[in-house]
């Protein structure tokens, strides 16, 4: 097991730093530079002189070229500088711890939902497999999975927010949130969340229950569990004790892979809810050529994808004493 | 060969022969994939899926004679003309229309200089790329612009703000979704194979390799890399947007790819093929990827849906090719500026809600008739 994931470890290493390599060349190859881009913005009023655009370009490390800058960039990694916002002019660090916040509460609450929801609809639909209600409920779920979330988003926003006016079109919290209670702000930041979560969990339901109900079948097949039935047992036992238990493995791996969706958020749903999150800023400092925020949250994500990679295979063996990570 | 020796049975009694000629007898059985197809056809809502897409194909085939403002067949000074093609390929618009100064305004200049002429005009007279202005068509009023342009007897699903009718839009977006699902996937089978293929066949330090590559490009955030390679790009057409979306939508496929191969060359068959001297990449060609087509064609129908998905959402973000391109997802963004539009989010909307569904049903459908392990459980 050690040497296994000494070796998974050095691997994910050489490929991280080839992707974050990919990544830096391909945005340092975008036109226009923040600086650049922040002009543009400031309608020539005070046009930079080229003296100070020199000056500018060396303290942000642009004049150096890419591979020259992307060494100092992961050596200062390796110290544990991710470096500077140029937009923002913050460490790019306490940008993401800031941002975080917001992201988890949406993705957590979404999974969180998601599980509770997705293994009792999974058990019924086994269950009930074949019957009217149980198909008919399936393929409601399955065109749910089709539907885009953008486009879930923009429907509900259409109907519960402009039509209706029940719930706030976009947003964490309300203008005066500074004045409400403790026990207010958190009803407000709620009202807020509600159109979010339900447009991050209804497809990952449908994905998750129809996923639990495929396990089912093909585990309900076995003869164990013909033992089960023989032997007396009740459709409910059978069911959880005997069949679920054993679709656990699968369900496992995928919470692995969940990993990096977690806090990565969604770049489009954060960008229609205007939602303060990891997807946004994500969205923006590629907008503006934000290169050392850029890099950091690729750096985020891809060990976030990579850890999961392996947390999914660490888990698998560990549920499954068949498998075996030595001889892969 | 085991038939061969029963036939000289230990007792000495020779075994019955069948009666009349042997192969008489067997009846042919059906190939894997007429069989498959006729699994497929038992699923209702994947052959209506199969309808919706093909009924798609026929909008976007014929859609400069659904919604257009140039005649489809047209008389003039003589002679027949094809000007709705112009919506296909600009160059396919004759001459002589330019010529004659036409300015795109048809109704009016054709009666104007041809007295004689007559013209088959679209379903709907409407343009996917300009408002149409008042009597451009005798009698017919201008397209209403900013919010008044909900949908009605002229504009059936409604006009944006610049008075560009949504419908005619929407039908020649279909080319563009249709498009963009076939090409970019195309692209995306191609280099998913070819990689899966090698890495899966010869295994060693390719494989090793390859499968670096694929993690590499698994791991780099999409919208990063769609976007640094459009950005790259000086002018985005919606071609670029295809070629770059195959560029990185081909891990999957390679994957599966390579795991079919893995396991199809310890065959009996591949064993026997290479020991005939035959070349590694016949094998593969001729041998394998037969084989392995039916499990990889299933992400690939995923991916198409996925295609079409990732092309509106771009434009939906504003990094789609820039207007005017009728893209289903460049409507949406413009309905997100102004929510009491709703038709300008409700149509674009659900047709990319079909659109995906369609694809999502029929890659279902081919993985139950095509995967062997559903095959004989019925349902």
């Amino acid at each position: 097991m050690l040497s296994y994931l000494i070796r998974r470890t050095a691997i994910g290493g050489l490929t991280l730093s080839l992707i974050t390599f990919i990544v830096f060349g391909l945005i340092r190859n975008m036109p226009g530079t923040p600086l650049t881009l922040d002009q543009a913005e400031q309608t020539g009023d005070i046009e930079l002189s080229e003296e100070r655009i020199k000056q500018l370009e060396k303290a942000y490390g642009l004049d150096k070229p890419w591979p020259v800058a992307y060494v100092v960039w992961i050596g200062n990694i390796a110290r544990g500088d991710m470096g500077r916002s140029f937009t923002r002019k913050r460490p790019v660090s306490e940008l993401i711890v800031e941002r975080i916040g917001p992201t988890l509460l949406l993705s957590l609450a979404s999974l969180g939902l998601t599980y509770l929801m997705a293994v009792p609809l999974g058990l019924l639909f086994s269950a009930r497999a074949g019957r009217l209600d149980e198909r008919l409920a399936s393929t409601v779920l399955y065109m749910l999975y089709s539907f885009p979330s953008f486009v879930a988003a923009l429907f509900l926003q259409l109907y519960l927010c402009v039509r209706l006016g029940w719930l706030p079109l976009f947003g964490m919290v309300s203008d005066n949130y500074e004045d409400l209670s403790s026990i207010d702000q958190a009803v407000d930041i709620f009202w807020h969340a509600l159109l979010p979560v339900t447009c991050y969990t209804y497809g990952s339901l449908a994905y998750y229950s129809r996923f639990i109900r495929a396990n089912l079948q093909e585990v309900i097949r076995q003869d164990y569990i013909r033992t089960a039935r023989a032997k007396g047992l009740g459709p409910v036992r059978v069911l959880w004790h005997h069949a679920f238990r054993n679709t656990l493995i699968p369900l496992v791996t995928l919470i692995g892979l969940t990993l990096p969706t977690l806090l990565s958020g969604s770049i489009i749903i954060e960008q229609i809810f205007t939602w303060p999150g990891m997807g946004r800023l994500f969205f923006e400092s590629i907008r503006e050529r934000d290169y050392p925020t850029i890099m950091g949250l690729t750096l985020m994500f891809s060990v976030l994808t990579l850890i999961g990679q392996l947390l999914a295979d660490v888990l698998y063996a560990v549920v499954d004493p068949r498998v075996r990570l030595e001889d892969k | 060969m085991t038939g061969e020796e029963n036939v000289v049975d230990p007792e000495g009694e020779p075994a019955p022969t069948p009666a009349g000629p042997l192969h008489a007898v067997i009846p042919k059985s059906p190939g894997f994939w007429k069989e498959a197809w006729q699994r497929f056809r038992g699923r209702k809502l994947a052959m209506a899926a199969l309808a919706f897409v093909a009924l798609l194909a026929m909008v976007a085939l014929f859609s400069p004679a659904i919604a257009g403002t140039k005649p489809v067949v047209v008389r003039y000074k003589g002679r027949i003309y094809f000007p709705a093609m112009a919506y296909f390929n600009r160059h396919w618009e004759n001459p002589v229309f330019a010529n004659d100064k036409f300015r795109k305004r048809y109704p009016k200049n054709l009666e104007d200089k041809d007295p004689e002429s007559w013209a088959i005009w679209p379903l709907s007279f409407n343009d996917p790329y300009r408002r149409v202005q008042g009597n451009e068509w005798a009698g017919r009023p201008g397209n209403p612009t900013q919010d008044k342009g909900r949908p009605s007897r002229l504009n059936w699903f409604g006009t944006d703000q610049r008075g560009v009718d949504v419908f005619a839009q929407m039908v020649h977006g279909a080319r563009i979704a249709l498009l963009v699902g076939f090409v970019s996937m195309g692209i995306a089978s191609a280099i998913g194979i070819i990689v899966g293929a090698l890495a899966g066949y010869f295994g060693g330090w390719v494989d090793t390799l390859l499968s670096r590559l694929i993690e590499v490009v698994l791991c780099i955030p999409t919208l990063v890399l769609i976007l640094a390679l459009l950005a790259i790009i000086e002018q985005v057409t919606i071609w670029h947007m295809m070629t770059v979306i195959g560029a990185t939508r081909w891990t999957s496929i390679a994957r599966l790819t390579r795991a079919e191969f893995l396991k199809l060359k310890q065959m009996d068959f591949v064993a026997a093929a290479r020991a005939t001297g035959i070349g590694p990449i016949r094998i593969m060609v001729r041998y394998l990827l037969p084989n392995a087509l039916a499990p990889v064609l299933v992400p690939i129908t995923f991916g198409i849906a996925a295609a079409i998905l990732i092309e509106s959402g771009l434009s939906f973000l504003g990094f789609g090719a820039p207007p005017p391109n009728p893209s289903w997802g460049t409507l949406l963004s413009a309905g997100r500026s102004n929510y009491e539009l709703w038709w300008l989010i409700v149509f674009p909307g659900t047709a990319i809600f079909l659109a995906v569904l369609a694809y999502n049903l029929i890659g279902e459908g081919l993985q139950e008739a095509t995967d062997p392990r559903l095959r004989d459980t019925g349902d």
